[in-house]
């Protein structure tokens, strides 16, 4: 580690002079816990200055971080946590933690580096916490410990002055937790981290990228020797840095470039094979597999471009009605600044798409599209001005359509546009290229509502105050438009009795949302609406395969759900829509959606936990056991003359879910009692 | 909390501070706090026993709280801010059945009052007068340095305005020149205005019970607005026995029998004391959390110990320490105003942080890049807080950090 000081145990390497200092904040320490321990409860929160103040101090300090973890019980008792999330440890996050740690004021950032080195003596047993196990203190500082790679081992960042004290103080408690927990430990729950976000296949993969690369400058370096970091990571590393033979030692661009042209055709189709099962295995392109297909395609050696993507016999079969095309499609679109379209491509032809007969030449038109200059500031601020934006914009489109659930929102409040995209892009590809067409091209898109024309460029912003930035191309070009649009049809509903989503949703989506509306929050109180039982049976009648008829769900359907927290709090409504329901692996029932939260793996709390991965999802799927989901579900759309048995259904059932709705984000919307 | 004695008494504390309540918690008395309604949700949520009152300028209602506190069994209210000094006075007075005691709180609350008082009561004090518009302050500023046999186009000697019911150093300017009289918006009329006096100026505290000095502590400033620490240093501790000879004076003129009086004091270079002000309240500047470091008792205790008419002497006199002998150390603190016109970070000198004398500070950074101003004295931006054993090298530390940079 680059700070050999900061994990050696107090008194043993620093000089006397050190050490002494050590012991004389540690008195200082003594003396603020005594003093915060005696002080009221209700004064903790404003009483608690001098312990953080001296404990920030003493962080900074080689082995103070020791000093510190030798007083975890008295800092617990102090009350130093009181009033805070702190004193909550179950509910905290590794990923929020972060977020203090790089952006907290001094303050802050010491009571949570006081609250990790508590929690250390919690998952080494030697502080009993009533809250939390010493397995779940483990957990966190693990992922705590993954996400903070870059304090371990990266060199110290652009440290402020007046910041410097805080910054060392916090690479020396992650060291000194790092030390307990093992290096080995660290990269592999990082590997595991990075897996099951790749589970998810999203599009956008920069973050990922960042933390392989981390993990790629761990394993190189020969003073962390992470013995058994395991195969996961370095399949990781190899899959962005060095997928096959011709590039294992991560030659760069130039000289991989020049290898090619003297390859043999035995070591090209080498090459193709291991480009491709590297991508299908993570979901990660690597910079060299652009090269490969530029190569290839300028060869027009379609054979290579079919091995190199991948391609089933369904893939092979488009490739070869439709080769022009994607030579014309890779040529334009997919370089080394735009790799993850070699993934969005091959799903494309996967998809059997290019047999619709609209899609194709609409990839032709957008082939020849040019971005207004407005869409060409905007994809540069997002994405750099390396590549045109006709290219970045067609490379986001091909990513779009051959992974319609790799769609995100980014950190947006757009959960209804980008659900909307994903939903095209899934069930009426042609619409959205149309959309896109006019968007990109004319700054404008129109939307017919109830004989009304909407034109977005007239239309006042929406719920993002500023065009989104950290999502794909299709999703910075198109959400603004969307955005408006959806508020707009929204507005234009204000004063109707009824929810507004009743009108707009199957305005907005298409003819396949069902025009019937069940909302199970009573709109004039906000409560807990009294036909919440009516609700459940009727979600059961439409969607449970044994309630309807066994009538599978054919386009995705916009739902609505209630998000809860990891203490089943309720945080907010959220925008999804219903994929189908059908049996899992373990034989139970389950509902398999689209979330377009970044990481769609959520604990939602009292057992709520949203799989995305081996409950026989697809690549981009949520799902849970139909009642856990029909516990969170607050909205869905419907056709009456569809309804099935949905009397049938046990009423032990519905007061399942309907106990698990009050128990959680329900518990303060219920009715007031009838005086 | 603290087991309580219902043999003792049961005291009010007017107006809201944490740290008081925080003792008065941990103390082995009743107490309620009274303050305004917004504390109310606050006070629900952890138990402090509370009644809403908000205090504005007496009015026909006033009797209200102190019915409410009597008939709660209310034994003495105590002040915690200049504010609610006047309303302590009126509701002893009605609680005490002693009329006396508001007009004794009125003396405290008007600074020219004060002095007219203790002018009467053989109290020496500089050259002071009201001022009600500008032209009042022009002319005493020309009498005082006529009085001190200046010429035309000699420097004036500076002359001090003050507000005549805020705290400390809350409106208080120095005026040299017409401009700085200029200076002063019309809405800070009428005005206390004294004389300059070069000397050394200081700030005791004395907890009293039955009429006798319980604790005097001296507070030796550093520099007035910036810095203070405890005990005084030996130099200024020298002249504990005259201070304490001019406290017993303003415990008779003002005739105080329970309580805290926090006067101030100057002396001059040919060692005649001074009387500033007095206020009966705890002081600012932390200057409680400075004597509970020092000395390890609660000062805020102390108060409700002196106030409450039913402790024995034999509780007070055993619940205050020995004066500087019984101290651990010297304890100080540093105001920090900003010294550059536009800062936009908190950044400790290192020479403070790594001064071994340095215990803490509770500045906070800026939220966002602020121009500073500074009007008057005492709108500091916090605390920077000093132990030490030498009150040598601690008088030089607090001076050397007016020279630094803690916003950048």
């Amino acid at each position: 580690m680059s700070d050999p000081t900061a994990a050696v145990p107090e008194n043993a390497g620093g000089t006397d002079a050190a050490a002494a200092e050590v012991d004389r904040l540690g008195g200082m320490v003594d003396r603020a816990l005594t003093r915060l321990e005696q002080t009221s409860a209700f004064a903790k929160l404003t009483a608690r200055g001098p312990l953080l103040d001296i404990s920030g101090r003493l962080l900074a300090r080689p082995g103070g971080a020791a000093a510190l973890y030798a007083r975890a019980a008295q800092i617990e008792a102090s009350g130093v946590f009181m009033g805070t999330d702190w004193d909550h440890p179950e509910i905290l996050q590794p990923s929020l933690a972060t977020g203090t740690l790089a952006h907290g004021d001094r303050p802050t950032v010491t009571l949570e580096l006081l609250s990790e080195l508590r929690l250390l003596a919690v998952a080494q047993r030697e502080l009993f916490h009533p809250r939390l196990s010493s397995e779940q203190a483990q957990h966190f500082l693990s992922q705590l410990l993954a996400l903070n790679l870059n304090r371990l081992f990266g060199p110290p960042g652009e440290a402020e002055r007046g910041k410097e004290v805080i910054t060392t103080a916090t690479r020396h408690v992650v060291g000194f937790v790092a030390d307990y927990i093992g290096y080995g430990e660290i990269l592999a729950r990082l590997s595991t981290e990075i897996e099951r976000i790749l589970a998810q296949r999203p599009i956008m993969v920069d973050d990922v990228k960042v933390m392989v690369t981390r993990i790629a400058a761990c394993l190189h370096d020969p003073d962390i020797s992470p013995g058994g970091v395991g195969l996961g990571a370095a399949r990781l590393v190899s899959a962005l840095f060095g997928p096959t033979a011709g590039c294992r030692e991560d030659p760069g661009l130039d000289v991989y470039k020049d290898r090619l042209a003297v390859l043999d055709d035995s070591s090209l189709q080498q090459e193709a094979r291991a480009f491709a099962r590297a991508m299908h295995d993570t979901g990660l392109v690597s910079p060299y597999h652009p090269v490969f297909l530029r190569h290839s395609t300028a060869l027009e050696r379609g054979d290579l471009v079919g091995q190199a993507l991948g391609l089933s016999s369904t893939g092979t079969e488009a490739f070869s009605c439709y080769a022009s095309l994607v030579y014309s499609l890779i040529d334009t679109a997919i370089t080394p600044d735009t790799t993850q379209a070699v993934y969005g491509l091959a799903l494309l032809l996967e998809r059997g798409l290019l047999f619709d007969p609209a899609i194709a030449p609409a990839l032709w038109g957008h082939i020849g599209l040019k971005p207004s200059a407005t869409v060409e500031r905007t994809l540069a601020a997002a994405f750099g001005d390396r590549q045109p934006a006709a290219t970045l914009l067609l490379a986001g489109t091909i990513s779009v359509l051959g992974q319609p659930l790799g769609i995100g929102q980014g950190n947006n409040p757009t959960c209804q546009a980008a659900r909307a995209l994903s939903m095209w892009a899934l069930a009426a590809p042609d619409y959205l290229l149309h959309l896109l067409t006019r968007a990109a091209r004319d700054d404008d898109i129109v939307m017919v509502f109830e004989g009304g024309r909407l034109s977005s460029s007239t239309l006042a912003a929406g719920l993002a105050p500023t065009p989104p930035i950290d999502v794909d191309p299709v999703s910075v070009v198109l959400v603004p438009h969307l955005d408006r649009i959806y508020i707009e049809m929204g507005r234009l509903c204000a004063g109707r009795a009824g929810d507004p989503h009743a009108w707009v949703n199957s305005a907005m989506h298409g003819w396949w949302v069902g025009q019937d509306t069940a909302l199970v929050v009573d709109l004039a109180t906000g409560h807990l609406a009294d036909s919440a039982d009516r609700f459940v049976r009727l979600f059961h009648g439409l969607y449970h395969p044994l309630y309807n008829g066994n009538k599978p769900v054919t386009h995705p359907q916009p739902a609505g759900i209630a998000v809860t927290d990891s203490l089943g709090r309720f945080i907010g409504w959220h925008a999804i829509s219903i994929l189908r329901v059908g049996l899992g692996p373990q034989g139970d029932m389950r509902v398999f959606f689209f979330n377009p939260n970044y990481d769609g793996g959520q604990d939602w709390g009292h057992g709520v936990i949203v799989s995305t991965d081996g409950n026989g999802e697809r690549f981009g799927e949520s799902s849970l056991p139909f009642e856990q989901f029909a516990a969170r579900l607050y909205l869905f759309h419907y056709d009456a003359c569809e309804e099935g048995r949905s009397d049938a259904v046990p009423a032990d059932t519905v007061e399942m879910v309907l106990a698990m709705v009050r128990a959680t984000w329900a518990a303060d919307k219920m009715p007031e009692p009838e005086a | 909390m603290a087991d309580k004695n219902p043999e003792k008494g049961y005291v009010a504390l007017l107006g809201w501070s944490l740290g008081a309540i925080d003792a008065a918690e941990r103390f082995d008395r009743r107490y309620v706090v009274v303050a305004p309604d917004w504390a109310e949700p606050y006070c629900q949520e952890h138990g402090i026993p509370y009644v809403p009152w908000n205090f504005e300028r007496l009015n026909d209602r006033s009797m209200e709280i102190a019915e409410k506190l009597k008939a709660m069994g209310v034994d003495a209210a105590i002040p915690l801010f200049e504010e609610t000094v006047e309303w302590a006075g009126a509701i002893n007075a009605v609680i005490q059945g002693n009329p006396r005691l508001h007009g004794q709180a009125i003396l405290f609350r008007d600074k020219a009052l004060m002095k007219r008082r203790a002018q009467l009561g053989g109290i020496r004090v500089g050259i002071f007068e009201e001022a009600h518009d500008r032209g009042d302050i022009i002319r005493f500023l020309k009498r005082v340095n006529q009085t001190l046999l200046k010429l035309d186009g000699d420097p004036n000697d500076p002359i001090h305005i003050k507000a005549f019911d805020k705290a400390g150093c809350l409106g208080h300017r120095v005026v040299r020149t017409a401009d700085d009289i200029d200076a002063i918006p019309d809405d800070e009329f009428p005005v206390l205005m004294e004389s300059h006096l070069d000397g050394w100026e200081f700030a005791v505290e004395a907890w009293i019970h039955n009429g006798k000095v319980q604790f005097l502590n001296i507070s030796e400033y550093v520099t007035l607005g910036y810095s203070v620490f405890v005990p005084a240093s030996p130099e200024l501790e020298a002249w504990r026995p005259r201070v304490e000879q001019e406290i017993e004076k303003l415990i008779k003129t003002f005739d105080i029998e329970n309580g805290f009086i926090h006067p101030e004091y100057f002396v001059t270079s040919d060692g005649t004391m001074y009387f500033g002000e007095v206020a009966y309240r705890p002081p600012g500047f932390k200057v409680f959390e400075l004597l509970e470091r020092a000395y390890g008792f609660n000062a805020y205790q102390g108060l409700i110990v002196c106030f409450d008419p039913k402790s024995t002497d034999e509780e007070v006199a055993a619940f205050f320490p020995e004066e500087v002998v019984d101290a651990t150390g010297y304890a100080g603190c540093f105001g920090v105003y900003p010294r550059q016109r536009v800062v936009s970070d908190l950044a400790i000198p290192e020479e403070t942080e790594n001064h071994p004398y340095f215990e803490s500070h509770e500045l906070t950074a800026p939220l966002e890049s602020k121009v500073t101003k500074r009007t008057a004295f005492g709108t500091h931006w916090g605390l920077v807080y000093f132990v030490g054993d030498d009150p040598g090298t601690m008088r030089d530390l607090l001076k050397r950090q007016e020279e630094l940079d803690f916003y950048v």
